[in-house]
């Protein structure tokens, strides 16, 4: 795909971990692409397999789910359920067609600001490599 | 089988007095057609029979019951259901105990160790339906088929269901009643459909779900015979939030078949009805094998194998793989 495509992602940040670690990362300066839409849930654990599903049908190219680190999770065991959700969504979508690099998990704690943006960066890089996702798009009815 | 006992156990036991009604398999009204029916009387248990034709699966029905507000002063009728099983079945109904969708005491489980359905489609093709009813008996390893009076043996792969193929359970996981002698479970062969996709690359999987997508009419039969699609407030019902639109097109179609076969993540028993009722031959049984397959395999959880177990998507363990985070 051309460099020069710009592609939406749609990150859902819990926002006990890594909401505060794009937000130390945001304070420290760090620069990182500017390709992300952050939504804050409450918990990695909130992001219903629909999410990911939605964003992808309304536009976006790219997902990325970030929680706590595993033991971490505020809510004591939220996280451990996303992993194991969102890892089988992972697989049913790739088994459908869908670029297995569109979907992104990660853990990333209140004080990583620098991961936050290798997170964004490889999430980046990987929906450029696998391009716009036109096939997927929810039909617009203009009336 | 023998039909014989099967009807007298089932009389003695939509005779007593906690048990409200049976369900079970009866001869349809013309060709291959089975029919599930509803035995009340036990005069009507003469009506049941168990063929290479009883595919459905019956605990759909446990949870399809409608429970209408009663009059004041009546009391809701707590008597017991009783259900016919196959080894599927069964882990259908031993999936519903785990999610507490129906109570064990609620319940009378017969359970009828099965030597393999008939795929109906495909005998259908070889012997095409006629008006008369015809008869169909398991006759060793194959099938008997009785019609236009004549007999025809049929070779065991000729008609055998795809799901039977695949089959490792064909005895009752959980029953209270066991009709008849447990069968020897056989050698299941390769998931050739599910492998046949994986073999593609990502466009041609996608190219080829696109195809099988474009078909469904978003009748929701699959969601409407499956025993674990019993969700009183169904995301696809609901308007607000409005997941997946009424539109039937490729993406919420998609959509569609995605939020379903992921909801039967780790709880899919492989009944085959879902791809046995879809008017548009979508193989959505191969959506169900994929997830159970990772579960097993990722995971090492099989639905329905003990009622007593923690249910996939509601647990946990601390060191669940998770090479797919960055």
């Amino acid at each position: 795909m051309s460099d020069n495509f710009n592609p939406n992602i749609v990150a859902f940040l819990c926002n006990w971990c890594s909401y505060a670690g794009a937000d130390l990362a945001g304070t420290s300066r760090v620069q990182y692409p500017a390709n992300v839409q952050i939504i804050r849930v409450m918990c990695s654990g909130r992001v219903n397999p629909l999410y990911v599903m939605n964003a992808l049908q309304q536009g976006a190219d790219g997902v990325l789910v970030s929680g706590c680190h595993p033991g971490d999770c505020h809510y004591m065991e939220g996280n451990y359920y996303a992993r194991r959700r969102l890892g089988m969504l992972k697989d049913l979508m790739e088994f459908i067609g869908v670029d297995p690099r569109r979907f992104n998990m990660s853990w990333v704690s209140a004080s990583e600001g620098h991961k936050w943006k290798e997170v964004v960066e490889k999430s980046v890089e990987d929906a450029r490599e696998a391009g716009p996702f036109e096939g997927f798009r929810r039909r617009q009815i203009d009336w | 089988m023998d039909l014989e006992q099967l009807r007298k156990i089932a009389a003695e036991v939509v005779a007593r007095e906690d048990v409200n009604y049976l369900i079970g398999w009866k001869q349809g009204t013309y060709g291959y057609r089975v029919a599930p029916v509803f035995i009340e009387d036990p005069a009507d248990a003469s009506e049941l029979i168990f063929s290479p034709l009883c595919t459905a699966n019956l605990a759909t029905y446990l949870t399809l019951v409608e429970k209408p507000p009663l009059p004041r002063g009546q009391e809701p009728d707590t008597r017991k259901v009783a259900l016919m099983v196959k080894g599927c079945d069964s882990r259908a109904v031993a999936q519903l105990l785990v999610e507490k969708g129906i109570n064990r005491e609620g319940v009378v489980i017969i359970g009828c160790p099965c030597p393999g359905m008939v795929d109906h489609s495909l005998l259908a093709e070889k012997y095409p339906e006629t008006e008369d009813l015809a008869e169909i008996k398991w006759d060793g390893e194959g099938f008997l088929l009785l019609r236009d009076g004549e007999e025809v043996k049929l070779d065991r792969y000729e008609v055998l269901a795809e799901k039977c193929r695949l089959c490792r359970y064909p005895n009752p996981l959980v029953s209270d009643i066991l009709l008849g002698e447990e069968v020897e479970p056989w050698e299941p062969e390769e998931d050739s459909g599910v492998t046949e996709i994986e073999d593609k690359d990502i466009e041609g999987r996608w190219a080829y779900w696109e195809e099988q997508f474009a078909n469904c009419v978003r009748c929701y039969s699959c969601r409407n015979v499956c025993p674990l699609c019993y969700c009183e407030d169904c995301i696809l019902d609901r308007l607000n939030p409005d997941w997946i639109n009424r539109s039937v097109n490729f993406s919420e179609n998609t959509a569609f078949h995605i939020a379903r076969a992921f909801h039967l993540a780790g709880r899919c028993s492989e009944c085959g009805e879902c791809e046995r009722v879809c008017p548009a031959n979508i193989p959505l049984g191969r959506l169900n094998r994929k997830l159970a397959r990772e579960v097993r395999d990722k995971y090492g959880f099989e639905p329905g194998l003990d009622p007593e177990a923690e249910p996939f998507q509601a647990s946990y363990k601390p060191d669940d793989p998770e090479d797919f985070i960055l």
